[in-house]
């Protein structure tokens, strides 16, 4: 039975660790995330949610509560933001390498200085390295069903990998969208109780974490790799199963693609100018261009395959980066590229940076992005360097 | 090298081992364990009747 | 009153150790655990214990044990206990062993804000007074004048007081240790083990190498520094300042031995001059007069929480 209520993405997600029955929840505030955390509190203090809440003095505490938590055998969640994600980072690795399924809300927002609480996704992407599985979200009900399926993917015991869902500060996080919920019972049979891939257990004790030498070490990076790729196969599966048991939307596993199949230029982005994409698709089909969009939904483990797939058909990529990596170019856009480098046969792609720092990036925008890929197909120039979008001159 | 005759059985030596190289026996006596003594000294300073006596291992 | 006899004869700190010669944080890890015994599980962050534990795919504790980051003990462990509580394990001892830089440093956000939450667990901090496991660097549990390779000419400012900071954190135990007085030592884990909420034990804990100290003198380093004043064996329990027996005997100026015969036998002090040397005697006097007047009296004011 699905039950269907309107509520801000932070809400989803509060309400999403609630069903999942996480154990235990170590956070520390941020805007823009701060919702998630109070709602939890207020879940718990009600006695709605049986969990251990630990109101954390960091985030970098917050992580390592949370892989405590985890070591003995605990279903965690956290949540963060921006700076807060930055202050965790050495934890990040060690909860990764730790093989640990821990699920982390992150409400994407801009670095810092100057302060801005609004969305880019320069927080989230500079810790792609660091093992986590990491999904981009475009609606609240997707927020949702993604984090009770990470939980799915995290705790199989060919993955032990933990997962961050990321969704865009302001735009999701406090905007109000109807969400259908399967009910407790119905979640419980598809996410059963955690069955910890090691543990800390005084009956049979382990030290976990000691030295290590160069003869150890690789192996176990090898298999933290091997893990994501089990990830990869494995999500588009709980997904589709996700799907089908409760009759909801399934965002193509991967990659959310619309109108690719004959399209030239296909738009790639991610998060909610994905899905702004598919406005400015409709209204530019009307007008004769054949343009698609694919929205890079899990940007770790890199979907190699099905970019690739994607590619073949067109004869343009317009990739839009809400990030930068100085020196260097939009990480979204370095990534399809090199996805991109052993076809025989590839298309043009071009880098657009745009929406840093909450700067809205309208319908509008993705249009002219889209004839601005299409000029360049047409002439033949224009395909080098990066286009800053919509700046002040 | 424990005198054990002399021995009193305080128990000291094997309290003060930061090894656990020192065994304390069924009768309180203490009986060290060559493989695992670092040769810091400690039990032969500690004893108080001065019946550890520290021998170049060769 | 505890018997070295009653002491448990099992070794959970395995023969095979990594520590150097006559590691005095050896020897208080392996008491402890006598005390603490197997259902116990320890959080240990980048520390001498972390190296001591040996290289994978061995160890030589043989009890549950946590590795974490550097500044993270206080944090991890609070994350350990709440998974036990949430998952009903009960009668499981969580224990975070740090050394001081992990603790007065790094640390010290973490623990603080495991305090303050009361998290129920005991919070060991063993003291070499300098950043041992990376060579000697100086922590701001280093005391002033001491040589660390950080502070070549020795430290400037004086030794950072974490038990009276765990103590302003109303916690129901504080107390400071040392492995030279074993039965203290041991009173003090019983103690700190039946009671409830956050327990915070210092140790201090002679290392040769760091001290520039003869391997056979750790223990006895110890003792002086308890009969020199320079160590002060106290209790804050609930809130209520005592000092122990082996320090108590110490308030009286005519068996206090000189801060001299202490520092005499480590290199680290070696440079000090005649001046620095009556500058840290006189510290120490001070310091014994305060505690004497502080005895029996309260650290912070009653409050309900």
């Amino acid at each position: 039975m699905l039950k269907t209520i309107v509520e801000t993405g932070n809400h989803v997600a509060g309400l999403a660790a609630l069903v999942a029955r996480a154990q235990v929840v170590a956070a520390y505030p941020i805007t823009p995330q701060t919702q998630i955390v109070e709602k939890i509190a207020e879940l718990v203090d009600s006695g709605k949610m049986n969990a251990e809440y630990i109101c954390v003095e960091s985030e970098h505490s917050a992580m390592s509560a949370c892989i405590g938590a985890s070591t003995v055998g605990a279903r965690t969640f956290t949540a963060t933001s921006s700076h807060g994600l930055a202050y965790m980072h050495e934890m990040l690795h060690w909860a990764s390498a730790a093989r640990l399924p821990i699920v982390m809300a992150v409400v994407n927002r801009a670095m810092g200085p100057p302060w801005n609480i609004w969305t880019d996704h320069g927080d989230s992407l500079p810790q792609r390295d660091t093992g986590w599985i990491q999904i981009y979200c475009a609606s609240n009900q997707e927020i949702f069903d993604s984090i009770i399926q990470a939980y799915r993917v995290c705790e199989d015991q060919r993955v032990l990998m933990p997962a961050m869902i990321c969704l865009e500060g302001f735009i999701l996080s406090h905007t109000n969208m109807p969400i259908r919920i399967p009910d407790q019972k119905e979640i419980d049979d598809f996410l059963p109780p955690l069955e910890p891939g090691w543990v800390l257990n005084v009956e049979k004790p382990v030290t976990h974490g000691n030295m290590l030498s160069p003869e150890y070490y690789m192996e176990l990076r090898y298999f933290m790799h091997e893990a994501l790729q089990n990830a990869k196969r494995l999500i588009p599966q709980v997904a589709r199963e996700y799907s089908k048991k409760f009759g909801l939307p399934e965002y193509s596993g991967l990659i959310e693609q619309y109108m690719c199949n004959d399209a030239e230029v296909i738009i790639v982005s991610m998060g909610t100018i994905g899905s702004e994409a598919n406005l400015a698709v409709e209204k530019l089909r009307n007008e004769g261009y054949r343009v698609g969009s694919a929205r890079i939904r899990v940007f770790r483990p890199f979907p190699h395959e099905a970019v690739k797939e994607i590619a073949t058909r067109a004869k343009a990529l317009a990739v839009i980066d809400r990030d930068i990596s100085f020196g260097m170019e939009g990480i979204l856009f370095t990534e399809i590229r090199s996805a991109l480098f052993d076809l025989p046969k590839r298309p043009l792609a071009k880098n657009f940076i745009a929406g840093l720092g909450g700067r809205d990036v309208t319908q509008n925008d993705i249009e002219e992005i889209a004839k601005k890929t299409f000029r360049i197909l047409e002439t033949g120039t224009g395909v080098e360097g990066i286009e800053w979008v919509n700046m002040r001159r | 090298m424990i005198d054990l005759k002399k021995c009193t059985k305080c128990l000291l030596c094997w309290v003060f081992c930061p090894e656990a190289a020192i065994e304390r026996m069924a009768d309180d006596t203490p009986k060290i364990d060559y493989d695992y003594c670092k040769g810091c000294g400690i039990c032969a300073k500690e004893c108080k009747v001065k019946v550890v006596s520290m021998v170049r291992e060769e | 009153m505890v018997m070295l006899k009653e002491l448990s004869k099992e070794e959970l700190v395995l023969p095979g150790n990594a520590s150097c010669t006559g590691c005095a944080a050896s020897l208080a890890l392996r008491l402890t655990l006598k005390v603490m015994g197997s259902r116990t599980i320890f959080v240990v962050p980048a520390c001498c214990t972390s190296i001591i534990q040996g290289q994978f795919p061995a160890s030589a504790l043989n009890i549950p044990v946590l590795n974490i980051a550097f500044a993270a003990t206080g944090a991890a462990a609070s994350g350990v206990v709440a998974g036990l509580r949430i998952r009903g394990i009960k009668d499981v001892a969580v224990i975070g062993w740090a050394g001081d830089g992990g603790t007065v440093d790094i640390g010290i956000q973490a623990l603080s804000g495991a305090a303050e939450r009361r998290t129920d667990f005991i919070y060991i901090c063993y003291d070499n007074e300098a950043y041992g496991n990376t060579g000697m660097q100086r922590s701001s549990a280093t005391p002033i004048g001491a040589w660390t390779t950080t502070t070549p000419t020795g430290k400037k400012e004086n030794k950072k007081d974490m038990a009276f900071i765990m103590a302003a954190h109303r916690i129901p135990y504080v107390a400071t240790a040392i492995p030279s007085y074993p039965i203290d030592f041991i009173e003090k884990l019983e103690k700190a083990k039946k009671i409830k909420g956050t327990r915070y034990l210092h140790i201090l804990t002679p290392c040769p190498p760091g001290w520039r100290s003869d391997a056979d003198l750790s223990v006895e380093l110890g003792r002086l520094a308890v009969q020199t004043g320079m160590w002060v064996l106290f209790e804050i329990e609930n809130g209520v300042f005592s000092i122990s027996s082996p320090s108590r005997i110490v308030l009286d100026k005519t068996k206090r031995k000189p801060v001299e015969e202490y520092l005499k036998l480590q290199g680290r002090f070696g440079h000090l001059t005649t001046e620095e040397v009556a500058g840290i005697q006189k510290a120490v006097d001070a310091t014994l007069d305060y505690y004497m007047k502080l005895s029996g009296q309260r650290v912070y004011p009653l409050l309900t929480d």
